[in-house]
């Protein structure tokens, strides 16, 4: 473990949570940010600036990390899967943080009990 | 022909990436288990229609999207019902419910079809994505491969989770057991009613984002340029803009 201090709220677009702890935190949650809400000329700026204060090889992994979850979510939602473990604390508390449960997939698991 | 060179690339791509991208392809253009190659790259094919459909665009602003009018734009090689179903997955997948599903198969899409109709246009949307993301043009779709489908179903695929057959979670055994180890998160399960579609998202996974034992790295996986806070942090902030609760 790292023991490096994070804000999750940088998963919900605060730019400044996003750098706590993380390096190129605000630049990396900028970049997966405009390229999920597919605005591709706030995303062309997003990529020269990671490429900028990172390097190409940061921006082609973080490239196939956002593209990637651009599957996961379409996986859970067209097949209703619920999440696996509902009970777990560390879940809850992360859900709750972060209010999950506003999403519309929530109710694939909040009906699997 | 070869795939996923990456010649006009402005940035070195790394070659595990090229790699799952160009084997996918291949897999992509063969008769599966429900789709014959032409139907499997024709549902490519949707998937990056539906990306430029007007219809999807209006009826994902809906209050609804049943009992909206209107035709998708698309191409050719499937049935209207397939059609819909990829653009759904691929530009409303929130809201797909159980009953949209099941009105499917009375129309004809059975349930093993869909799965394998999904698994395709999600890989092919992460294909498609990677290339947007570093801007570069989307890769030309493979020639499809001459053979039928097989019709291939676990044995031990049954309903009970979601809203399709999926094998249970210590069902990864016999010509399934490559797909797991002794426990299967839903969301390996989900598509193992097409134990394929399992094996492509596996596949482009461990390239696009972590091996499954890459997953238990919290610190800095091998082969990447980034640490594992800065992967969930994109990971984490994709998701929260597409509204997965998962």
């Amino acid at each position: 473990m790292t023991e490096t201090e994070i804000d999750l709220q940088g998963v919900n677009g605060d730019a400044k949570a996003a750098d706590t702890g993380v390096q190129y935190g605000a630049e990396l949650m900028q970049f997966a940010e405009t390229f999920a809400r597919r605005d591709d000329e706030a995303l062309t700026t997003a990529r020269n600036s990671l490429l900028s204060v990172a390097g190409e090889a940061v921006l082609v992994d973080a490239a196939g990390v956002a593209a990637n979850f651009q599957r996961m979510v379409r996986i859970a939602d067209s097949m209703g899967i619920p999440v696996d473990d509902m009970a777990s604390e560390l879940s809850q508390s992360i859900r709750t943080e972060l209010e999950l449960t506003r999403f519309e997939g929530a109710r694939n698991s909040l009906s699997a009990g | 022909m070869s795939y996923f060179k990456y010649e006009n690339s402005p940035y070195v791509i790394r070659s595990d990436i090229a790699e799952a991208h160009a084997s996918f392809w291949e897999n992509l253009a063969s008769p599966g288990n429900w789709w014959t190659g032409a139907e499997r790259v024709a549902i490519a094919q949707e998937v990056r229609n539906a990306l430029s459909c007007e219809f999807c665009a209006s009826r994902k602003q809906a209050l609804s999207p049943y009992n909206f009018a209107g035709e998708h734009q698309h191409g050719e090689g499937l049935d209207e019902v397939a059609i819909d179903a990829v653009h759904r997955v691929i530009t409303d997948q929130t809201r797909i419910t159980k009953t949209w599903v099941e009105d499917n198969v009375v129309k004809g899409l059975s349930k093993g079809a869909y799965v394998e109709l999904a698994g395709l246009a999600v890989a092919v949307l992460s294909v498609d994505e990677f290339h947007r993301a570093i801007g570069v043009a989307l890769e030309v779709l493979p020639d499809a491969l001459p053979g039928a489908p097989d019709g291939y179903m676990p044995a031990l695929a049954s309903e009970g989770t979601g809203y399709v057959p999926m094998l249970p979670n210590d069902g990864a055994i016999g010509k399934e057991a490559d797909l797991w180890g002794d426990r299967g998160a839903n969301v390996l399960r989900a598509f193992s009613a097409v134990p394929n579609a399992v094996r492509d998202w596996m596949m482009i996974s461990s390239a696009q984002y972590l091996s499954f034992e890459g997953m238990a790295n919290f610190d800095s996986p091998e082969n990447r340029s980034i640490n594992r806070m800065q992967i969930e942090l994109v990971a984490g902030r994709v998701s929260a803009v597409n509204e997965c609760f998962y």
